[in-house]
């Protein structure tokens, strides 16, 4: 405690470290100093000079008032923010201040919970004697999420320096100087950083605003309701904004362990999608081809009768790895009480090879928190600020702190801080990772990786990044991280088993980027063929997701995905599922795939309408309430299993609450800790063909993630809101023959489709990136895998 | 003794019935201070809170932008605000109702009205026959806005001073 | 020979003599009360709880919904309460209009409590009268207010606005019944502004008081209905909670306004009248002379408000609303209109209580707060409430018939009991 230092603000004694603001201090204290540029996770600005106090040091007092935010403190310092000077500062700044603020409070949204009402009413004057015109400011368009006003902006640069410091890509700057000055982008572009709605809550006034909640309600019309999201595996702490039963905002409720005081553009509007048109909100069943509306009795007979009707072992079943780990629970519960283990929530997952070496209980490897002390990270496979937003942040300010970022990908990802990149094409990437091995000298475990390894050669980054791995180690600060776009690689197992050994070879950490929100959870609630609950192993593991689809069900049950956008191959899953007998759709939603295919639609709530638990990344179990009642006669998916399960007579399906299901299942995980080690050796692989044909990637962007965000209307307009496109290097265009913006028809085996042509050199030759789960993609074969590009006919 | 004997005559003779017989007595002859309503009305004043209205600016458009100063002072929570960009991009109500059985006409949300759009016009003759008439909806409040705008112009103009 | 045993009488709660919703068991023998048991609550609303979920000034309107005839008068209370949490003080001009509205509104609330008092008793004539001038008054609450009883007027810094300066006349188009002329003749006391009427009707009063007076005091059946009725001796009125003219009738010298004075009671002559003997008639003789009492007050302060032009509110719009052209092209003060009429203001967090010597008893207001926006507790001190308690021990061994005397004596509105 060498460096406390005390210092007196108001009267009051404070221990504070050496190099802290004063307004640091006093917020710890509980002492009220009014602000507009300060904010604890951004730099200071001190351009707002709301903050000004009377301070002196060593018995003499400083000449004018100080700003509290860039007064570092020192041993002795006195501080009074009300006396009459300090108060005088701060009255005379306030009254700067809304010289040039229009007239707007009526109209405007921030009223009621602006910051500049609420200094100006506990510090300003309560009239003005400002008498002149005031100053009117062009408006900028910063696309489809955030409203702007800028005659409102007070300057205080919050925005521009969020852009800066946290996402990473200056959006927003200032111009021109004193009155003259302006917030705008250069550009006149649109802001898509996928973090960029966190300005919303930055602007202190109503210069910035939500553009989907655009006049909609007033802050005290709102309840607040705690959530979690639904989304990325991060679980970022949410605050549902509720109003005569409709979700009306999302705000961030700030958790420094998960995610901050953040959250992503996804966490914050996909709740347009609660309200949206397509919400399923009634029992449909289809008979002679034609939905008509039932009641729940009918329906869950229905439902009941047919799944007793198949043999049990025919039942396959295809669970969103975001539904909540009670739905997951019992669901597995019901599949294998029917005699099925045929359940599996790795929609996105192509090689399953690995399933009987793969870690019991895979997780992030590391607590979030943790990965900003990282000092070497490896990125296999992900589209990380699509995947994971909030994880990209933290793993930028590791970076900003000395990090050594290296992304092992399939495309260039462009990433907001340094970082070395290795691209290549699907099976390519082995041999990148190969490489890596092959740098830091290790043999491989297996036939497969040594002959990989020996077809590696090592290149000067190689070696490098092999230094900084096992640089990392000594203070085990290095991490391996699989993202999601490596689950979809046909050579997954592979891939893995190349990242055990590079991990184990450095001797840092292995972890996993789980694609969804309740994917590590899905462990822990056996949604998994070959896992139990708990996470225990199955020895005789049910059909995975891909063998239920090659080796087609009888009976199909679906739990809140889109089979023509949530599952890694939408074409073989809906040939399979019209050959079923049976589909029984459990949805939030109406999709054409599933009105084409189910034969039943069970209407469920969504995440803002259940209570539930997801476990994050980090293995953190975030529990939620509901917030609003789930539309029309959707109900609860937890409920609607238990009904099922009573219906079907099982045993163990008598909850009464789903508190009761938690309890239940923490007492079954109590022993059961996460783990990324492999269980036992990898098998025997055969190497597949280096420099083969061209490849497709097909990566999930940002707001296609699931089939919420994809109902979230201001989210598809931004240009992060993907459509079909094919996206290829200029040589491979070249040699194809395609010019950018020519349609091409995409063939995928028997699957097609038509795209037009993007030139980049953002993609390696040898691959072709064709999002999945965009509007256009629901004919399209696996994410990965060999694709035919022609041109397209007329 | 004396005292006494004045007392009983008093009793006696009725005296003090007889002097209200003919005060009442002589109101029969006064002038009447009755008024007949509805034909002849009392005096009514320019700040006299009764039925609301909306009011419009001279162009036609409404003043109501829908900053629901009014929905949230009302302390009896009669009015409902729901609100929306319009396509011209300007902050306007979807909806404004009312609901007369809850308000207590304190007149709180026209002295909160930052725009002159939400008064208390001086009528107090109206009547509901049906449910729910008692919902004053934007089209109805619009309405008796329009239709008395002089009066409750005049009425504002001069009670201005004194606001 | 049958048993005989006491009748157990039902009066109300939907009886015209008592007084809105009050139900009475009534245990008597023969036509004597046994005992009286008063049931309450009919007219409960919650105004207490009610406050607690809303900005202060909010629920100034619901003061006037508890004693509905001496509205501005619980206004006062709970206004004086909440300027007394913020340590404000409104202006001269503000406390004079106040007094000059208290006792309006206790002349109101007498000629309510006569007119329904005799009538009860039996005369109907009083009735009319009373509610003649009740009428003149009303009007001044609507000239000042927009409404004729429940006027939120009072606000925490004065008063909302000031006096107009022209009093509401009548239309004086000829009609089927009065000629332009009659008009004309009654707009007489209204061509000038609202404090000419006043005066007006201050020179005119006392006279119809005289008139209450000639119809009533003398009156062998108004003697024999209240004189000894319901009889509380001054020491028994003081233990049981009494204020206002039922302990001044029991001949206890204690008036708020002399005693703790408030507004500008302590610039103005007024004496307090007392009663000797406790009973129904020495109340009714204290009230009457309340009202001429109050006549004087209304005097003084219609000369002083004349002469004293000025503020009726505090120009702190930290707490009071500023003005509307102010709101319109102020940014500051558009700030403060908004946040006014959304949030209200914050008083520091502490325990008042306050009382006005309402035209019933002492009307006070207890608020704690705890530094928010509205009160954590609002409890009313009601004088109908004490009384009302006194029923039973009142009309103990009396007739039936007397109830309905004391319950007139008593002044009882259920808005202020039930709250």
């Amino acid at each position: 405690m060498s460096d406390k230092i005390t210092l007196e603000i108001d009267g009051r004694s404070c221990k504070a470290a050496l190099g802290e603001m004063i307004i640091a201090v006093a917020d710890r204290e509980g002492i009220a100093i009014p602000r507009f540029c300060y904010h604890p996770k951004l730099s200071v600005a001190a351009n707002c000079r709301m903050c000004l106090v009377e301070a002196e040091q060593g018995g003499r007092p400083f000449p004018k008032p100080v700003p509290a935010c860039a007064t570092p403190v020192a041993d002795g310092m006195k501080v009074q923010t009300r006396s009459h000077k300090a108060l005088e500062a701060q009255r005379g700044t306030m009254e700067f201040l809304l010289i040039n603020h229009p007239l707007d409070c009526p109209i405007c949204d921030q009223g009621g919970e602006c910051e500049l009402q609420d200094v100006s009413m506990g510090y300003g004057e309560d009239i003005s004697r400002f008498s002149e015109r005031k100053r009117v400011v062009q408006d900028e368009d910063l696309g489809p999420l955030i409203a702007t006003e800028m005659t409102r902006c007070i300057h205080c640069t919050r925005c521009v320096r969020f852009g800066a410091e946290i996402a990473g890509v200056r959006e927003l700057g200032a111009t021109g100087r004193g009155e003259e000055m302006r917030i705008g982008t250069f550009t006149a572009q649109t802001v898509q950083h996928e973090l960029s709605g966190n300005i919303i809550d930055l602007c202190p006034v109503g210069a910035l605003t939500s553009k989907p909640y655009r006049f909609s309600a007033r802050a005290w019309e709102l309840t607040e309701r705690d959530s979690i999201s639904p989304h990325d595996s991060v679980g970022a702490n949410l605050q549902l904004h509720v109003r005569r039963n409709q979700v009306l905002r999302v705000h961030p409720r700030p958790n420094e362990a998960v995610n901050e005081t953040w959250i992503s553009d996804r966490d914050r509007f996909s709740y347009q999608g609660l309200n949206a048109a397509e919400r399923l909100d009634q029992p449909m069943v289809k008979r002679n081809g034609v939905w008509h509306d039932i009641d729940w009795t009918s329906a869950l007979k229905l439902a009941a009768d047919g799944l007793r009707a198949v043999e049990g072992d025919t039942i396959g079943c295809l669970v969103s790895p975001r539904a909540t780990l009670e739905e997951q629970f019992l669901l597995q519960k019901l599949l294998r009480a029917l005699g099925s283990g045929h359940i599996d929530s790795r929609l996105r997952q192509q090689d399953f090879r690995g399933d009987a070496s793969d870690p019991q209980r895979p997780w992030l490897g590391v607590s979030i928190a943790e990965l900003e002390q990282q000092k070497a990270l490896v990125l296999i496979g992900s589209d990380l600020r699509a995947e994971q937003p909030l994880l990209a942040h933290r793993i930028r300010k590791a970076a900003l702190a000395g990090a050594q970022v290296s992304v092992f990908n399939y495309f260039n990802v462009e990433l907001t801080h340094p970082h070395q990149s290795f691209t290549a094409p699907p099976g390519c990437l082995l041999v990148e990772l190969a490489a890596l091995a092959a740098a830091l000298e290790l043999r491989g475990s297996s036939d497969a990786v040594r002959e990989l390894i020996g077809l590696a050669k090592p290149e000067d980054a190689h070696h490098a990044l092999a230094q900084q791995l096992r640089a990392a180690r000594n203070d085990g600060n290095g991490l391996i991280l699989l993202g999601a776009l490596a689950e979809a690689d046909p050579d997954y197992t592979l891939i893995k088993a190349l990242a055990e050994a590079i991990a184990i070879g450095s001797g840092v950490r292995l972890g996993y980027l789980p694609s969804a929100a309740n994917s590590t959870g899905a462990a822990l609630a056996g949604a998994l063929p070959h896992r139990a609950p708990a996470g225990e192993v199955l020895e005789t593991p049910g059909l995975n997701a891909r063998e239920m689809l090659t080796s087609p069900r009888r009976a199909y049950l679906l739990w809140d995905i889109d089979p023509a956008a949530d599952v890694l191959d939408p074409a073989l899953a809906q040939v399979a599922l019209s050959d079923a007998q049976l589909v029984v759709a459990c949805s939030s939603f109406r999709t054409p795939a599933l009105e084409q295919h189910a034969h039943l639609l069970l209407p469920i709530s969504a995440f803002a309408e259940t209570s539930g638990t997801f476990v994050n990344a980090e293995g953190r179990w975030q529990g939620f309430q509901g917030a609003v009642a789930p539309p029309g006669e959707a109900r609860p998916g937890w409920k609607l299993l238990r009904v099922l399960g009573n219906l079907l007579e099982l045993e163990g399906f008598a909850y009464d609450s789903a508190r009761e299901l938690r309890t239940e299942l923490e007492t079954l995980c109590a022993n059961s800790s996460f783990d990324n080690s492999a269980r036992a050796l990898r098998p025997a692989l055969k190497v597949p063909d280096i420099d083969q044909q061209l490849m497709r990637v097909g990566q999930v962007p940002i707001y296609a993630s699931d089939m919420l965000t994809r109902h979230a209307a201001a989210l598809q307009h931004t240009p992060l809101g993907e459509s079909i496109a094919v996206h290829l290097h200029p040589e491979q265009a070249g040699e194809l023959g395609f010019a950018h913006g020519e349609r091409v028809s995409i063939r995928q085996g028997d699957a097609t489709a038509t795209a037009t042509v993007v030139i980049t050199d953002s993609v390696p030759k040898g691959c072709a990136r064709i999002p999945a789960a965009v509007p256009g993609s629901e004919t399209l074969g696996a994410q990965i895998g060999p694709v035919a590009l022609t041109k397209a006919r007329g | 003794m004396l005292q006494r004997a004045r007392d009983y005559l008093n009793s006696l003779l009725l005296l003090e019935v007889l002097k209200g017989l003919r005060l009442t007595g002589g109101y029969l002859f006064k002038r009447k201070f009755t008024i007949q309503y509805p034909e002849e009305k009392a005096p009514i004043s320019p700040r006299f809170r009764g039925l609301h209205a909306l009011r419009r600016y001279p162009n036609g458009e409404e003043r109501c932008i829908a900053c629901k100063l009014c929905e949230a002072v009302c302390p009896a929570l009669a009015i409902t605000i729901e609100a929306e960009p319009r396509e011209d991009g300007s902050r306007r109500t979807t909806r404004y109702d009312i609901d007369l059985f809850k308000c207590i006409y304190c007149g709180f949300c026209e002295e909160s009205c930052p725009v002159d759009s939400i008064v208390e016009t001086d009528i107090y003759e109206y009547h509901f026959e049906n449910r729910g008439d008692n919902i004053m909806t934007k089209d109805k409040l619009l309405a008796i806005g329009d239709r008395y705008e002089e009066r409750i112009a005049a009425a504002r103009a001069a009670d201005a001073p004194y606001r | 020979m049958p048993e005989i045993r006491n009748y157990t009488l039902n009066f109300g709660p939907q009886h015209p003599a008592a007084h809105g919703v009050l139900r009475l068991v009534l245990e008597m023998s023969g036509e004597v009360i046994e005992r009286a048991d008063p049931h309450i609550g009919l007219l409960h609303r919650g105004t207490e709880k009610l406050a607690e979920t809303k900005p202060f000034n909010q629920s100034i309107g619901y003061m006037d919904r508890l004693d509905y005839v001496s509205m501005m008068c619980n206004e006062h209370g709970y206004v004086r309460a909440i300027e007394k949490l913020l340590g404000i003080e409104a202006p001269e001009r503000a406390q004079y209009i106040r007094t000059l509205f208290d006792e309006i509104t206790r002349i109101l609330n007498h000629l309510m409590w006569l007119g329904a008092h005799a009538l009860d008793v039996g005369a109907m004539s009083v009735f009319l009268y009373c509610f003649r001038e009740r009428e003149d008054l009303m009007d001044c609450y609507e000239a000042v207010s927009g409404a004729r009883l429940h006027a939120t007027y009072y606000r925490p810094g004065g008063v909302y606005r000031d006096l107009p300066g022209q009093m509401p006349r009548f239309a004086d188009d000829k009609t089927k019944w009065h000629s332009s002329a009659e008009f004309r003749r009654r707009n007489q006391a209204r061509e000038g502004s609202l404090l000419d009427f006043i005066q007006d009707f201050t020179e005119r009063f006392p006279a119809l008081v005289d008139e209450y007076e000639t119809l009533l005091t003398d009156n062998r059946i108004w003697k024999q209905r209240t004189v000894g009725i319901g009889v509380v001796d001054g020491e028994r009125a003081q233990a049981i909670g009494f204020t206002g003219p039922m302990l001044r009738g029991s001949g206890v010298e204690w008036d708020l306004r002399k005693k703790q004075p408030y507004a500008a009671y302590d610039k103005v002559d007024f004496d307090i009248p007392v009663g000797v003997n406790g009973d129904c008639y020495d109340r009714y003789l204290v009230r009457v002379e309340e009202m001429r009492q109050s006549n004087r007050i209304i005097r003084q302060c219609l000369d002083w408000l004349r002469a004293n032009p000025g503020p009726v509110m505090l120009g702190d719009h930290k707490v009071t609303p500023p003005n509307r052209v102010g709101m319109k092209d102020d940014m500051e003060a558009l700030i403060h209109h908004f946040k006014l009429f959304t949030e209200g203001y914050c008083p520091p967090a502490g325990e008042v209580y306050a009382a006005v010597e309402a035209p019933k008893g002492e009307f006070g207001c207890y608020i704690i707060a705890d530094g928010a926006n509205k009160p954590y507790r609002l409890k009313v001190r009601a004088p109908g409430f004490a009384h009302l308690s006194a029923l039973d021990e009142m009309s103990r061994g009396h007739m039936l018939a007397d109830v309905v005397a004391i319950i007139g004596t008593m002044d009882i509105v259920f808005g202020e009991v039930d709250r």
